[in-house]
């Protein structure tokens, strides 16, 4: 909890380019809201996407969820908005306990990284995994389509953002 | 925490002997049973499974008990204020000369309840990811 609110002054305090973080209520440590610009020089460049992360008491050792409130169009994240990337998912059980660990949680990750590693999914969407099936496939097959899905998703955010 | 466990650990002990004696007694003294029982410690065979102890299979309870074992093998010490490693990375605190602290075979260092943790979860250090029981055999091996 002391980690969770000392993230938060810290961002504050020395804000990352991209976005911005805040909580979604003031009694309420555990739950935050975070402006995701568009990233330049990709399709959502432009939009103001809103976010929340939401932490488990467990965290650090457990991995927050993310869950973009906009409406956004992507191949990793789902209609309802949940975020599917391998930061935010806990090591499997695999034989040893670590296969691909590195791809995955640890405990040393914070909030920036997370949201670096959103901003990196948005300009780069993984099509090996989609959550977002339909948005794979228009990425893949019919990029003009997805496209415009995508441009409609960076207005409507400005509008909201009014 | 440590003090809520320890509290609901005698609870624990008066439901026991609450339990010989029919049961009346128990809810004299504590009326409606708890709707919750937070005492029973909870274990993570893997990093995405969470069970209460009296819930763990066999093959679990051997897992985590290994677990414990190579945990308490990995050496500890207190801070002694060396600049190379400056905060525990899972708590984002700076160290304080004294602290307690855990080293692992990859030399990151971390507080022993912070990493402690972690290692039950998953037995990889956090930092590079190197997988703690083979860098543990390995370190056998050697010696």
């Amino acid at each position: 909890m002391k980690l969770i609110s000392a993230s938060l002054v810290e961002l504050n305090k020395n804000p990352v380019e991209g976005f911005s973080a805040g909580l979604i209520d003031d009694n309420d440590i555990y739950r935050w809201e975070v402006l995701i610009i568009g990233p330049p020089e990709t399709l959502y460049e432009g939009g103001f996407f809103k976010a929340q992360l939401l932490f488990p008491k467990e965290y650090p050792l457990r991995p927050p969820r993310m869950k973009f409130v906009t409406e956004i169009w992507h191949p990793n994240i789902e209609r309802n908005g949940d975020v599917c990337i391998s930061i935010l998912h806990e090591p499997g059980d695999d034989k040893w306990g670590y296969e691909q660990a590195s791809e995955r949680w640890l405990p040393v990750h914070t909030v920036e990284t997370i949201l670096i590693s959103v901003i990196s999914m948005l300009a780069d969407p993984n099509d090996e995994s989609p959550a977002n099936v339909d948005a794979a496939k228009e990425w893949r097959e019919s990029y003009t389509d997805f496209k415009r899905k995508v441009a409609r998703c960076v207005r409507k955010s400005q509008e909201e953002c009014l | 925490m440590g003090n809520c466990l320890k509290g609901s650990a005698a609870d624990d002990i008066s439901l026991l002997r609450g339990s010989e004696s029919a049961g009346d007694s128990v809810s004299d003294h504590l009326g409606l049973p708890p709707p919750y029982r937070e005492a029973v410690p909870v274990y993570y065979p893997s990093p995405n499974i969470s069970r209460p102890v009296n819930q763990l299979t066999e093959e679990e309870q051997v897992k985590i008990a290994k677990r414990m074992g190579l945990i308490q093998h990995l050496p500890t010490g207190s801070y002694d204020g060396c600049k190379k490693n400056r905060e525990c990375v899972i708590c984002m605190v700076e160290f304080l000369v004294g602290d307690n602290v855990r080293y692992l075979p990859c030399m990151h260092i971390y507080h022993v309840n912070c990493i402690d943790d972690w290692l039950m979860r998953s037995f990889t250090c956090p930092s590079c990811m190197e997988p703690v029981d083979a860098a543990l055999l390995t370190s056998y091996e050697a010696s």
